[in-house]
């Protein structure tokens, strides 16, 4: 029912990916450079939006790099390899603000956010900016929860498979994130 | 998406795009990244493990055993969830993917590989089973070291497992293998983000078969002081991190010393009974290294190689390492020179060669260290031995000290390179010694690696008191080698001796033709470094064997010396020559203590320290002993304890009993989440 036109694209990325997976994972090192050359822009991209700054970014996403090189061999495809390097990458963010201080330091570095986006009345930019300070001010499960359904828009049964959780539970932190931030939204 | 009513302030979210990356920031990552998957697949080839739970799947099936409905439905069920939800979740994800659909590569991409595999698996794959412990532990080896890469043993081929299947039924189970016992799969940086080379332990022999039992020495003592940290902080360190051999020579013992720096150290030999098992005994062989008068302190040429990127900025990297070379720096004299490099972050010379004296001068430098910035290789490493070798001290220690918490992005990427040139360099006479900090990115392997590769030594400095010990009361066994590629080789007599069974040491073990060949390199030891081994032996007709005898072609072999249990060999070379020197000594049973309480302060600790280590990483051995009673045996072998280390341990042997309870087979089996928690 999905379509099928759609599944060709998909269905072919997908064998690629899991392709270029068991190479890597048999030893081969280009395979391994294509899939993290793949990757990268997911990466970092997660990192940014759950940072909210370069410097964080970039950090987390070559310390992603690093653990997916030396854990590639444990990957077991239980799991869809995106939501596998989600899972690293959220991990990862963790914990490096988990290891303290760097948090603090960037923490008005979200005015970054939006400056070249599509340019919105001054006041909604402010809420917007309040809006990404807040939810990423939230306790880890309900970041993530909020970040993966609402600005990676994917579903909360994806959501629930990167945070090795159940759907009902991802809807259950963002419930959980909704009431945290009631006096904002 | 969401199911809340429509005006959602949250769907404001998806508005916001992140930057594109900056090229270069991608192109450093990529370059990290391949270097973590090379090390990773020296690491693997080493051990014969290609994929991840094939190797293991007698104990999948063995945990299944009993539900055959779901031995079949399992697989089945998930197949089918997953051909429904993979693409499915694919195409969710793609909406926002901001990657380009890539060209068609169907099944064939990867039916194709395991197609040879199998090929390959075909012929008997003798590797795997013959020789289960040999592989891993071959660091120690000339070349060899985690990071090198010998050609693939045959065994490394055999990927998949080796159940003949077809190419397709091996890409239905891989699609739909049960996710069966996360705590078997080798992950190597989660759930701790730090990377450590996994082995097998050490098996059981009979002294029939295999009466030759060869090792490399291993005065390191990280693994010790990372499990403590972890314990302390509320975490069951993953099995690898466990090295029986670094916790037991962790601590001081009493061994007598050697008298003259000729024949730098002497055997202490003891048999007594296995705390955990009464019908066998452990055979303890205990050195002490030499400690040179002050008149024949060596000045010393030491160059810091500091890593100062971003991931150092926290209180217990930098900071820490800061106060660390303190008390280094106080104990050095006049004749020592110091210098400081810096790498990622900031990179260069921060201070040029200065005498130890000059303690404000060095202080000074030390101060103005500051973490920041992503890691940027430079060329760290080469400036750091240059510095050395401009002002190489002939007759006494040249050596840099590599300190970091895990990047080892020195300036050369290729790690059998940078092995090489560490190799190099050490035998125009600068050694390496590393010291690793922090927790979360701590690469294990690769400091084991270039530490073993340098001929010094890799610590772990997990707190202020832990340097004090490592560079404050062991200088001398950190900086001033005395002996060096030590081995031991202990030939058991079959007559006495049934089976055996080297605890730790894993990672060091020999081929039993390395002891003699003086190429092979080995283990270092530094002035007052105590080395302990322990083997657990099953005597003859003690009843506890666990190999049955054979039943066909057994020749018996006449007793060969009477009632010797064993003998021990041990090789060594003195620190200026290339030549091995050896010492020979019989075990006899004039050492054997028939009661435990008889064996010395010393004998009870190392034991108690081994049945901790054991119990911590789960071992198939000795797991029975509670955590009450090697608290008991530890506290009866505490002794003087002057240091106050032993007392530490027992301590920790509660933090532990509470982490792991006994009855707790497996803690890794209540992760419900998965490998990346």
């Amino acid at each position: 029912m999905l379509g099928l036109t759609a599944a060709s694209p998909i269905e072919a990325r997908h064998a690629l990916t899991r392709a270029l997976v068991t190479r890597a994972q048999n030893g081969d090192a280009a395979a391994f450079g294509e899939l993290i050359e793949d990757h990268y822009d997911l990466i970092h991209r997660t990192a940014w939006k759950w940072c909210g700054n370069r410097a964080d970014a970039e950090d987390v996403a070559q310390d992603v790099c690093i653990k997916l090189g030396a854990a590639l061999a444990g990957f077991d495809h239980r799991s869809a390899f995106s939501s596998w390097v989600y899972r690293i990458t959220l991990n990862a963010v963790r914990d490096m603000q988990r290891a303290g201080k760097r948090r603090g330091q960037y923490a008005d570095a979200y005015a970054e956010v939006t400056p070249d986006e599509q340019p919105p009345e001054q006041e909604a930019a402010a809420t917007s900016r309040q809006l990404w300070a807040a939810v990423r001010e939230l306790p880890d499960k309900q970041r993530n929860a909020v970040l993966l359904v609402y600005a990676e828009e994917l579903s909360h049964a994806a959501a629930a498979e990167i945070m090795g959780i159940k759907e009902a539970t991802v809807s259950f932190h963002v419930h959980e994130a909704r009431k945290t931030l009631r006096g904002l939204l | 998406m969401s199911d809340d009513q429509m005006p959602d302030p949250f769907d404001s979210l998806k508005a916001t795009q992140a930057p594109d990356p900056r090229a270069d920031a991608k192109q450093r990552a990529l370059a990290a990244g391949m270097a973590a998957f090379e090390a990773a697949q020296k690491k693997s080839e080493a051990t014969p493990q290609g994929n991840p739970w094939g190797q293991r799947l007698t104990s999948i099936i063995a945990s299944l055993k009993g539900i055959k409905i779901m031995d079949m439905r399992l697989p089945i069920g998930t197949a089918a969830l997953a051909l429904i939800v993979l693409p499915l979740g694919y195409q969710l994800y793609s909406t926002t993917s901001m990657t380009p659909a890539e060209v068609a590569v169907q099944r064939p991409a990867i039916v194709a590989p395991q197609a040879e595999n199998l090929a390959k698996a075909e012929e008997p794959a003798p590797v795997v089973t013959a020789e289960p412990v040999a592989p891993a532990p071959m660091q120690d080896i000339a070349a060899p070291s985690a990071l090198t890469r010998q050609a693939a043993p045959a065994g490394a081929v055999v990927q998949q497992s080796a159940i003949g299947a077809s190419a397709d039924a091996m890409f239905e189970r891989e699609m739909a293998m049960p996710a069966p016992m996360p705590s078997l799969i080798a992950l190597p940086t989660e759930p701790s983000g730090d990377t450590f080379t996994s082995f097998d332990e050490q098996r059981l022999k009979t002294a029939a078969d295999e009466p030759v039992s060869t090792f490399s020495v291993d005065v390191d003592t990280a693994s010790y002081a990372y499990t403590r940290r972890m314990l302390e902080d509320g975490f069951v360190p993953e099995p690898d991190a466990v090295r029986i051999e670094e916790l037991i020579n962790y601590f001081p013992y009493d061994y007598p010393t050697a008298t003259s720096a000729a024949v730098p150290f002497q055997p202490t030999i003891g048999v007594f009974p296995t705390p955990w098992n009464s019908k066998t005994q452990l055979l303890q062989i205990g050195i002490k290294g030499y400690v040179p008068t002050v008149e024949e302190g060596k000045p010393a040429n030491l160059v810091f190689l500091i890593d100062t990127s971003g991931s150092m900025d926290e209180s217990d990297k930098l900071p820490l390492l800061k106060r660390a070379f303190v008390l280094l720096v106080d104990q050095l004299s006049a004749n020592d020179t110091v210098s400081i490099v810096v790498y990622a972050g900031s990179a260069g010379v921060v201070l040029e060669p200065t005498v130890a004296t000059d303690k404000a001068k060095i202080l000074a430098a030390l101060d103005d260290l500051s973490a920041g910035g992503s890691t940027a290789g430079a060329e760290g490493i080469e400036l750091a031995y240059r510095l050395a070798e401009s002002h190489k001290v002939s007759g006494g220690t040249n050596r840099v000290i590599l300190a970091t918490d895990g990047d080892f992005n020195v300036g050369i990427d290729d790690p059998e390179k940078l092995e090489d040139f560490i190799k190099g360099k050490r035998q125009s006479g600068t050694t390496l010694s590393v010291l690793g900090f922090g927790r979360g990115n701590l690469d294990d392997a690769t400091m084991q690696a270039l530490a073993q590769n340098g001929n010094g030594n890799a610590s772990y400095i997990s707190s202020f008191r832990e340097a004090q010990k490592i560079l404050v009361e062991e200088i001398g066994g950190t900086l001033d080698m005395i002996a060096k590629d030590v081995k031991f080789q202990v030939e058991f007599n079959p007559a006495v001796v049934n089976e055996y069974r080297l605890i730790g040491y894993e990672t060091r073990a020999l081929n039993r033709e390395d002891f003699n060949n003086d190429k092979v390199d080995a283990g270092d030891i530094g002035a007052g470094h105590t080395v302990t081994a322990l083997y657990e032996i099953t005597p003859v007709g003690s009843g506890a064997e666990m190999i049955d005898s054979l039943r066909y072609g057994q020749t018996t072999e006449p007793p060969v010396a009477g009632d010797e249990i064993a003998f021990l060999r041990m090789r060594y070379k003195l620190p200026e020559s290339d030549v091995s020197q050896l010492i020979e000594v019989p075990v006899t049973p004039e050492v054997v203590y028939r009661d435990i309480t008889d064996a010395s302060n010393d004998m009870r600790f190392a034991a108690a320290v081994a049945a901790f280590g054991q119990k911590l990483k789960g071992s198939n051995y000795g797991g029975e002993m509670g955590w009450a009673e090697i608290e008991a045996l530890a506290r009866s072998g505490r002794g003087a304890d002057d240091s106050g280390y032993r007392v530490e341990f027992i301590n920790l042997i509660k933090t532990a009993s509470l982490l792991k309870p006994d009855t707790d087979s497996d803690p890794c089996d209540l992760s419900t989440s998965g490998d990346c928690e």
